[in-house]
């Protein structure tokens, strides 16, 4: 079981590698930490012998406002980056749940977004580069400070979501945008239906979500007249943008996140037990479940997203309850791919052990 | 040559014809859009993923390199077979295998041509965003392979972007499928890492891919202006303002003056450099952006605005930027064209390096580029016929790269690095990072036989242009 772990916190990114070579060599399980939003995510971990912590690691190393492009340390908080963004009219377009005090480098390692995600995509397709630390010392990058480029392997993807699994993020790069010129936020309480009308008009909101008790919610931004056409044109109640902070705060205690093809997950939430509370983002597929029910329904729930190809991902769980559903789900077909991947990169199974899939 | 056995199992695999093993029939697929070309041992046209999946495990057991193959028009020698062996052609496998217009997506196989799903798409008011110039004859999975781009990427986003999931061969021949069409896959994102792999790690069988609603609205924009650099400021100031465009591309005097004369689609020929912009969406949004683009071209001094009114002529604006390295031929023969990526706040500066290096070894060069994502497009032009040139087209090429990573950028935005590039690659990447890439490369491919040669550094190649049968064709006074 867990006991106490040492605790590093390296204020630079060869010193954390440093660290992490010291550990790795005498084979010490290593658990990366940035804002530690995430801990309850993936399996109960088997051991920890070195908690490695990147806050450290705040710095922003290069805001180029013409190029719309910002390079970081991974320990920066979402919060102190949107404050250099917005100096300049601009920002990343993410908006976690389980927010404030994210750190960049535990969003890309566990690939966390928000309702913007329907507009502007998940950090996937804006991360332009990136800075890993490699349990032999080494410090790789990928990418690089420009917006499109296809020099050499997409490192981005190869850590986003991977959970520090083969390696630890200390620096990344991304590609930012304007503030939207008009950005406006309207509410109904029509449920799907309304939903999917919402998702239908010729402006696509930049976030949509939809709550357990019929309440849609909704963004659009963009050009003046053409949001308030399709704003007139839905007849929905216009609302306070703050609600959106307020909502990217929500982090339930027992936490599912339920993922599916766009047109299964309206089947998948109304299958879920009766009286349960959840939100959901149908334009993505996404949605999360604030669990008030046992580990059967769960795993029910599990097995019919997984038949639709998806999946249900725990995140955040007490201990024995993790146990017992399991965090991941059946693993994909393609495991011995991504086993052989980290054994490339962690040979002795360092990183995270038992947290992730492999 | 490939042994006799080896040649008759792959005719077991493939049937008889679709195996091509004589010299002259090999020559067609000696090159793609780049300068240098290498013969293959054998060409297999597959015909599906079983097909494939055989030729892989028959050159695995063998030890023979496999090229993956789509329509040949990559540009940075990706689909070469340099160190010969089998080039793995696909564009028999050309079925779209399925168009869902609810969930928006397709499932297409590798040889489908790009713009063919659009036009299939766009009955269901639907369209494949990724638009390289060579559309009209690209394959989609060679666009996976080299994830590319093209001019509305800017807006939309690369293939990357807009591909879901993927069946592959690996190099051992088995086949899997990787990620799928919901989000947050669970585990590693093999999807997201095989993209933009060059053939490298695997063969490509089948694409899911994102459709998107065609939009109701779209308007195209030209200005002209004194200068390249008055024009970068201009894209910059675009920009700035908080406009994405769908689109926003540069063409210099030279190549405006080539297009005009071949499409005659209204081009000043007097401008030191055209931008042509174009925004999507609805009507309201669309006519409030191409107010405040105007604004800010005319604020930046563009003159002669214009803008398109009718399909046609939007059509024809199009042609002309996407059949502009074509009309480059009225000028020279032969193109050597890079595709380097600069922040687009360095286009000015590195623009004007461009021009000098172009003045230096006394080559025309003409600009035609993405100006919005800082995705250079110098074309050398040059007269192959002319023995001495070559070294000096690719000493000027290399020049300008040189000023492109001195300036913060990268060898490629769109084209790949295959084998034009890979010697490049440590002026960015250092031995860490490269080394980091191997072991990708490693786990997937550990014999090496999947596109040997590209992308990374090889110590054993000198010259870079004159190795291949062009070199020889130049020596031998073939032109």
């Amino acid at each position: 079981m867990v006991t106490t772990p040492a605790v590093e916190k390296p204020s630079t990114a060869d010193e954390l590698a440093r660290k992490l070579q010291e550990a790795a060599s005498s084979k010490l399980a290593v658990v990366p930490v940035g804002g530690g939003k995430a801990r309850g995510m993936g399996g109960a971990p088997g051991r920890c012998d070195v908690e490695l912590h990147t806050t450290r690691l705040d710095r922003v190393i290069e805001h180029s406002q013409a190029d719309m492009v910002v390079s970081v340390e991974a320990g920066i908080t979402l919060e102190a980056l949107q404050e250099e963004l917005a100096k300049a009219g601009q920002f990343l377009p993410l908006d976690p749940f389980s927010s404030p005090g994210h750190t960049i480098g535990g969003l890309l390692a566990t690939g966390w977004t928000g309702p913007l995600r329907l507009r502007y995509g998940s950090p996937r397709d804006f991360l332009i580069g990136i800075r890993v630390a490699l349990p032999d010392g080494k410090v790789a990058s990928g990418g690089g400070r420009v917006v499109k480029n296809v020099s050499g392997y997409d490192m981005m993807k190869l850590h986003y979501g991977a959970l520090g699994s083969l390696g630890v993020i200390v620096a990344a790069s991304f590609k930012v945008f304007p503030k939207p010129l008009y950005d406006l936020t309207v509410t109904s309480e029509g449920g799907w239906d309304d939903a999917d009308r919402a998702l239908a008009m010729p402006v696509t909101p930049a976030a949509l979500e939809i709550f357990s008790d019929g309440r849609v919610l909704a963004r659009f931004t963009g050009s003046h007249d053409a949001v308030d056409r399709v704003i007139g044109d839905l007849g929905w109640t216009v609302e306070d943008r703050s609600i959106w902070g307020r909502h990217s705060g929500r982090s339930p205690a027992r936490w599912a996140r339920i993922a599916a093809p766009r047109t299964a997950l309206r089947g998948l939430v109304e299958g879920l037990p009766r009286g349960a509370g959840w939100w959901a983002s149908p334009g993505v597929g996404v949605a999360h479940w604030a669990i008030a029910s046992d580990a059967s329904s769960v795993m029910a729930t599990r097995a019919k997203a997984e038949a639709a190809g998806g999946t249900l991902v725990m995140l955040a769980a007490p201990d024995d309850f993790m146990r017992e559903v399991g965090a991941w789900g059946t693993p994909p077909a393609t495991l011995e791919i991504m086993r052989r991947l980290k054994r490339a990169f962690d040979p002795d199974g360092v990183l995270n052990p038992g947290r992730f899939l492999i | 040559m490939l042994p006799r056995s080896v040649v008759e199992e792959l005719r077991t695999i493939v049937g008889r014809e679709a195996v091509i093993d004589s010299a002259n029939d090999l020559r067609i697929f000696e090159r793609d859009g780049s300068i240098e070309g290498a013969l293959p041992d054998a060409v297999v046209l597959a015909s599906n993923t079983e097909q494939v999946a055989g030729v892989i495990k028959v050159a695995a057991h063998n030890n023979i390199p496999v090229v993956p193959r789509g329509a040949g028009t990559g540009l940075s020698g990706g689909a070469v077979t340099i160190r010969g062996g089998i080039a793995l052609q696909v564009t028999r496998m050309r079925r779209i295998l399925n168009i869902d217009p609810v969930a928006q997506t397709a499932i297409v196989e590798p040889g489908v041509v790009n713009q063919e799903l659009s036009l299939v798409a766009a009955q269901h008011g639907l369209f494949y965003a990724p638009d390289p110039s060579s559309q009209k004859a690209c394959t989609i999975g060679g666009n996976a392979a080299e994830n590319s781009g093209g001019p509305h990427c800017l807006y939309y986003g690369v293939t990357t972007n807009h591909v879901l999931g993927m069946e592959v061969v690996l190099a051992d021949g088995s086949v899997h499928w990787v990620s799928g069409d919901a989000p947050d896959r669970v585990g590693l994102d093999l999807c997201g890492v095989i993209v933009g792999s060059e053939g490298t790690l695997c063969a490509i069988t089948k694409i899911k891919v994102r459709l998107l609603r065609i939009p109701p609205s779209i308007a195209t924009m030209l200005a002209a202006f004194p200068s390249i650099e008055t024009a970068s400021q201009a894209v910059s100031a675009v920009i700035g303002h908080g406009i994405v465009p769908a689109a926003l591309e540069m063409m210099d005097n030279v190549t405006v003056g080539a297009v005009e004369a071949h499409y005659h689609a209204g081009y000043p020929t007097d401008a030191g450099a055209v931008l042509l912009v174009e925004v999507d969406g609805t009507a309201e949004a669309t006519r409030e952006l191409t107010a405040a683009i105007g604004k800010v071209l005319t604020d930046n001094q563009g003159y002669a605005l214009r803008e398109a009114q009718t399909p046609a002529e939007r059509e024809l604006l199009w042609a002309g930027r996407k059949g502009a390295i074509g009309a480059l031929g009225r000028i020279k023969p032969n193109y050597y064209l890079h595709d380097g990526v600069v922040p687009r706040s360095r286009l000015p500066q590195v623009l004007s390096a461009v021009g000098e290096i172009g003045e230096h070894y006394k080559l025309p060069v003409a600009n035609v580029f993405h100006a919005g994502d800082g995705n250079l497009h110098p074309n050398i032009l040059f007269d192959m016929r002319d023995r001495d040139v070559l070294h000096q087209v690719e000493s000027a090429g290399e020049e300008m790269l040189r000023a492109v990573v001195e300036l913060g950028g990268a060898l490629s935005g769109e084209h790949g690095i295959g084998l034009e590039k890979s010697a490049f690659m440590p002026w960015i990447y250092s031995e860490d990072d490269l080394g980091a890439m191997h072991r990708v490369k490693d786990v997937f491919d550990p014999k090496g036989t999947m596109n040997p040669g590209k992308i990374f550094p090889d110590p054993s190649r000198k010259s870079v242009h004159l190795a291949g049968r062009t070199g020889l064709a130049i020596e031998a006074k073939w032109w």
